[in-house]
């Protein structure tokens, strides 16, 4: 099936439509509402608590260390979600792909172990010194 | 391939020796660690294998290009010296760990069958570079040449992905072999001519890889990162990075693409000819020796180029001889710049000025001559290895008959005159001014080096056909 | 034996030995160079006295395979180990012989870092040397550019003030010019075919030694009709297959026939002019001369013999045995361009060597003049000229090594090279004033010495050669007068009227004894050879004859 470029032309439409519908509502909310300051209002939203200091304040280097490490090993979990989905699949098979997959798996388990340890040595999660 | 495997337990293993409070075992478990995987490497020689699922091949090309890629890293880290005494600031078993983790992107970028591997190994390579760049906490400068190439660097590895994507599209395979058949079949279904995805995506993969290898105008991070990054770090950089960036340039093009020769091959010579020009002139303004080096390794990208780009059957062995003369006369440049640029240090900040070098030769007659063997290498002076290196390439380009490279030869003839003039900075330095550098005392391994790197210069002078034969 | 290798490695060796020994022999270094270089001279007059005088051929070779490089499809490449001296050759080598020797002598004046220096100038005569009898073109190369090393190194240690600036201008001019060279050396490489190897390669023969002429001939006649798969082509630097058209590649660029055009030039004159000015560089003729005038300002005085008496030479050798027998066509129709250029140097030299105040930039300039005469005589293309030409190199060798020997006797004594801070100076050094006066006779071209045979036989090529204009000889002629001007007018602002030298107060002394020892020898040389010009003539007849066959 060939597509010419012209085929593509409603979609060009919608597009600009939906554009200039964006376009349109922020100019006429911009021009119709009213407009009222007060320090209140002009206030940044705390959840109607008042606002304390600024809020680029250092914070200790551990937070990120803990942050990106959490994120490391919880992106690593999530694979264990599909690769037990499709081992259920192949256990229930005589097929020996399944002994592949849970060695693999180990090897996989090991590594993050190997790292794990590698954390809690060098000292990273002993939060004070 | 198994040399992946073992490299990646060897830093795994690394990483837990630096827990033994003995900084003076990392080293040398560190270099038997690239022996073993230099010999398992070797046990890929005169086969053609496939690895993990058609991902990675190995013939004798890539068996050849990992030996250069790990010769330089063994020798890298041979001169590394334990990274120094300072036991606060520096982390040997890490930096080590690195080093190794990084020659595995190395070896994956040279034997890649799947584009896929071609990014992964471009990206394990790239970010333990980022993390090296920065290993000198306290340097703004080495902070700040971090940030840039961590910078600069996704984004060329998101302009290579891109590329991919689209060639992808345009082939429906990311198979190297299978993209030339998809190139071939689209070629016919055109009519000869080739779609815009498949343009833009072979142009877009090259984008990527030139930055990698520095080739103007793609160049504009290599003299801060080279200059701020630790200096053994930059001697990995101008090696192993390097070898690597043009190896998979070659492997790509010259697998996946020789059909549309037009299509990269144009693009190609204007980016050959500026990366001649800008890296020989600029280096020739330079005052620190270090940055001189980095301009230095633009121009040899660009000489490295042109056998790509001349796409002649001898070009593998053009290639390979000519990184191997350029890594091992680079590693010995770095070498001495290290220990002269430590001892000759200003207020705790190592000098790597030309000044810094003047009057070397007067104590130190090892280190003035390795320095002086390995610029004349650089600049191709006869009887060193750099002169058939750059007499392979000019042979490649003079074999091609497209008129094109005549242009090129004149460019490339009057660019290396250019690189006499600045090689011959630290000679004159090292020889004619006068200047004091106390004696520097070394210990035998880095002595060895250094003994073994100039003559391996002047061995490969001699008889380039001991490896040449072999490559 | 091997004789010719000796003559190369002897010094090569003597050199890791000088850079090698320890400290305390310091003070023998200079005679063991002088001893290595005496052995040399001896095996050149050895060399010199066995050499055939009728046989126009390469004598004494010396061949071993050195690389060999598979070329894929291309085929296979061969560099050789190839010596050996023809008529062209056999001068040079004696010369090399007579200025080391003498140039080692000279260097006993040297005083820091004598390990360097003698273990660099026993370097540079091993290559200087080599370069001199190598057949093989990328060995010839090899030790083109490898003398530029030492010499860098000697100019930019031991020179003046002014040393860094005239090394890397005196390397940096001479690589740009090899650089042109290599070019043409890839681009032959690739064009030449060694008939002998492949012969052997396709079958023809079993072993080198069989080879007849037929089957040189067999093999021309199948490259011709592209008979030979490419695989199995041997392809050569070897200087004696360049001049047969035979052996070039019928497709190839530098081949006679196939008229490559490259930027609107045909192939060959591209790399005719292209050799014609890394040669060029290397004499130097005038427009590219800007180097040797600051090299000899800041060399010390050994340097500048080794570099006015011997590496001039090889430009004009270069010329001989590379450019013109391998591109006769391209020669004779650039015939006008290359005198032009060499009666330039005379002229444009002899005018600033007027102009100069400083003695040995006066000297350098007349080197200049002087080479002029060697183009002017290669480039009239006929037997007077180019005997003339290798005559007149052999005795610009000696008499320039000669007067830069004298102008060091005087910087020695009062470091000041100014022409006009001396006056009288025949009245307090009566044997140094005879010397230079030969010195400077034997150049202007007074008969009876040698440089009068060099610069006549130049001038009779030019008036014969039927390629060249009458009036560019005669102008080139003129020169001869300017160089007479420039020399007396010197000698006698130096050494006439009333005894006064500025500011010195010493008493300058006569030559001392090993001043004498060398520069008597000198001068006895250049009045042999100008009564017996046929010392060198009978040398280079046979071998010129047969070149000129060629064009």
């Amino acid at each position: 099936m060939n597509y010419q470029p012209s085929d593509f032309l409603p979609i060009l439409v919608q597009l600009v439509a939906a554009l200039a519908f964006i376009v349109a509502t922020m100019l006429a909310t911009h021009w119709l509402g009213p407009k009222r300051h007060s320090v209140l209002k002009d206030d940044a939203f705390e959840c109607g608590i008042e606002s304390v200091g600024d809020a680029r304040t250092p914070i200790s280097v551990k937070y990120f260390l803990v942050a990106i490490l959490f994120v490391l090993f919880d992106v690593e979990i999530i694979f264990m979600y599909p690769w037990a989905v499709n081992f259920m699949g192949w256990v229930k098979s005589t097929s020996d792909v399944a002994i592949t997959m849970f060695l693999e798996m180990l090897v996989f388990m090991g590594l993050l172990l190997l790292g794990f340890i590698y954390v809690i040595k060098k000292g990273v999660l002993t939060w004070e010194k | 391939m198994n040399a992946i495997i073992a490299l990646s337990l060897f830093g795994i293993s690394n990483l837990f020796l630096g827990f033994l409070n003995n900084r003076k075992i990392l080293l040398p478990a560190t270099l038997v660690f690239i022996l073993i995987a230099l010999g398992l490497n070797f046990a890929d020689w005169n086969h053609e294998y496939y690895w993990f699922n058609n991902m990675l091949k190995t013939n004798n090309l890539s068996v050849n290009f990992v030996t250069i890629i790990l010769l330089s890293t063994f020798l890298v880290v041979a001169i590394s010296r334990s990274f120094g005494d300072d036991d606060e600031h520096s982390h040997p078993a890490e930096y080590y760990a690195i080093l190794l983790f990084s020659a595995v992107g190395a070896i994956m970028m040279v034997t890649f069958e799947n584009l896929i591997m071609l990014f992964v190994g471009l990206e394990i390579l790239s970010v333990s570079m980022y993390v090296l760049t920065g290993s000198d906490k306290r340097s703004l400068r080495s902070n700040e040449a971090a940030l840039k190439y961590f910078l600069m660097g996704s984004f060329a590895t998101g302009i290579l992905l891109f590329g991919v994507a689209l060639v992808y599209g345009a082939t429906s395979s990311f198979d190297i072999h299978g993209i030339a058949q998809g190139v071939a079949k689209a070629k016919e279904q055109m009519g000869g001519a080739y779609g815009p995805l498949l343009y833009s995506g072979v142009i877009l993969i090259m984008v990527g890889l030139l930055f990698k290898i520095s080739a103007a105008p793609f160049h504009f991070w290599t003299p801060d990162v080279y200059d701020g990054a630790p200096s053994i770090f930059t001697a990995f950089m101008s090696t192993v990075v390097k070898t690597a960036g043009v190896a998979a340039t070659y492997r790509i093009l010259s697998i996946s693409f020789p059909s549309v020769y037009g299509l990269w091959g144009n693009p190609l010579v204007y980016i050959v000819c500026a990366t001649l020009i800008i890296g020989n002139i600029t280096a020739v303004y330079q005052q620190s020796f270090k940055r001189m080096l980095a301009y230095s390794s633009i121009s040899h990208a660009g000489y490295l180029l042109i056998t790509v780009l001349a796409k002649r059957p001898e070009t593998n062995s053009s290639l390979l001889f000519y990184s191997l003369a350029y890594a091992i006369a680079t590693i010995t440049a770095f070498a001495v710049l290290m220990v002269v640029s430590e001892a000759q240090a200003k207020n705790g900040k190592a000098d790597e000025s030309f000044e810094a070098l003047n009057g070397l030769a007067n104590n130190n007659p090892l280190l003035a001559f390795s320095l002086t063997i390995s610029m004349l290498s650089l600049a191709g002076i006869p009887l060193t290895a750099g002169f058939f290196g750059k007499f392979f390439v000019f042979s490649d380009a003079f074999s091609n008959p497209s008129s094109l490279f005549k242009w090129i030869l004149v460019i490339a003839i009057l660019m290396s005159t250019v690189g006499i003039y600045y090689y011959f900075k630290p000679i004159i330095a090292a020889y004619m001014k006068k200047g004091e550098v106390a004696k520097i005392e070394l210990s035998p391994l880095y002595k060895f080096i250094l003994i073994l790197t100039t003559t391996l210069t002047i061995l490969l002078g001699l008889a380039p056909d001991l490896v040449k034969n072999i490559f | 034996m091997p004789i010719l290798s000796v003559l190369i490695f002897l010094p090569l060796i003597a050199s890791l030995v000088v850079a090698f020994s320890p400290d305390q022999f310091k003070a023998y270094f200079k005679w063991f160079t002088l001893g290595v270089t005496a052995i040399e001279l001896a095996i050149c007059i050895y060399l010199y006295q066995n050499f055939n005088h009728d046989v126009a051929d390469y004598q004494f070779l010396e061949q071993l395979d050195w690389i060999t490089l598979p070329l894929g499809n291309l085929g296979i490449g061969s560099i050789d180990y190839l010596l050996g001296v023809d008529g062209i050759s056999m001068p040079m080598v004696l010369l090399t012989g007579i200025v080391m020797f003498v140039g080692a002598l000279s260097s006993f004046q040297i005083e820091q870092k004598e390990r360097g220096y003698f273990s660099l100038y026993l370097l540079l005569t091993g290559s200087v040397i080599g370069c001199f009898m190598a057949l093989d073109m990328f060995l010839f190369y090899l030790f083109f550019e490898f003398m530029l090393l030492p010499m860098y190194f000697l100019i930019g240690i031991w020179g003046g003030p002014r040393k860094e600036y005239a090394s890397i201008k005196f390397f940096l001019y001479t690589l740009f010019g090899s650089i042109f060279i290599l070019i043409v050396m890839i681009a032959l490489y690739l064009s030449v075919v060694d008939p002998v190897e492949t012969a052997v390669r396709i079958g023809l023969i079993n072993d080198v030694s069989e080879i007849t002429p037929q089957i040189i001939t067999e093999v021309q006649n199948l490259l011709k009709d592209l008979k030979i798969p490419s695989e199995q082509i041997v392809h050569t630097f070897d200087l004696r297959f360049m001049p047969d058209a035979g052996n070039f590649l019928p497709d190839s660029w530098l081949n006679i026939l196939s008229g490559t055009q490259i930027f609107s030039f045909s192939a060959r004159a591209l790399a005719f002019i292209l050799l014609m000015i890394g040669f060029g560089i290397k004499l130097p003729a005038v427009p590219v001369h800007t180097w040797l005038p600051d090299a000899h300002v800041e060399a010390p005085t050994p340097v500048s013999v080794v570099l006015a008496g011997i590496l001039l030479k090889i430009g004009g050798y270069g010329f001989l045995r590379i450019a013109y027998p391998i591109f006769p066509e391209v020669a004779t129709e650039y015939a006008f361009v290359i005198v032009a250029f060499g009666v330039l140097s005379i002229i444009y030299g002899a005018f600033n060597a007027l102009a100069m105040n400083d003695l040995k930039k006066m000297i350098a300039y007349s080197s200049v003049s002087h080479m002029g005469f060697v183009l002017l005589g290669i480039g009239s293309l006929t037997s007077e000229g180019i005997n003339g030409a290798v005559y007149q190199m052999f005795s610009h060798g000696v008499l320039s090594a000669m007067l830069f020997l004298l102008v060091g006797v005087l910087y020695d004594r009062t470091h000041d090279r100014r022409i006009d801070s001396y006056q009288g100076l025949a009245n307090k050094m009566p044997l140094y004033t005879a010397m230079t006066a030969i010195a400077f006779f034997a150049s202007l071209g007074l008969p009876a010495f040698s440089g009068f045979i060099g610069e006549v036989f130049t001038l009779m090529g030019g008036f014969n050669s039927p390629l060249i204009p009458r009036w560019l000889t005669a102008i080139a002629a003129f020169g001869l007068v300017l160089g007479a001007g420039y020399f007396l007018w010197t000698l006698q602002r130096i050494f006439f009227g009333k005894y006064w030298v500025r500011q010195f107060e010493g008493t300058l002394e006569d030559l001392t004894f090993r001043e004498k020892s060398m520069l008597y020898p000198l001068a006895i040389l250049a009045f042999v050879f100008g009564i017996f010009p046929h010392l060198i003539f009978d040398l280079t007849n046979a071998t010129i004859s047969e070149l000129l066959k060629l064009f």
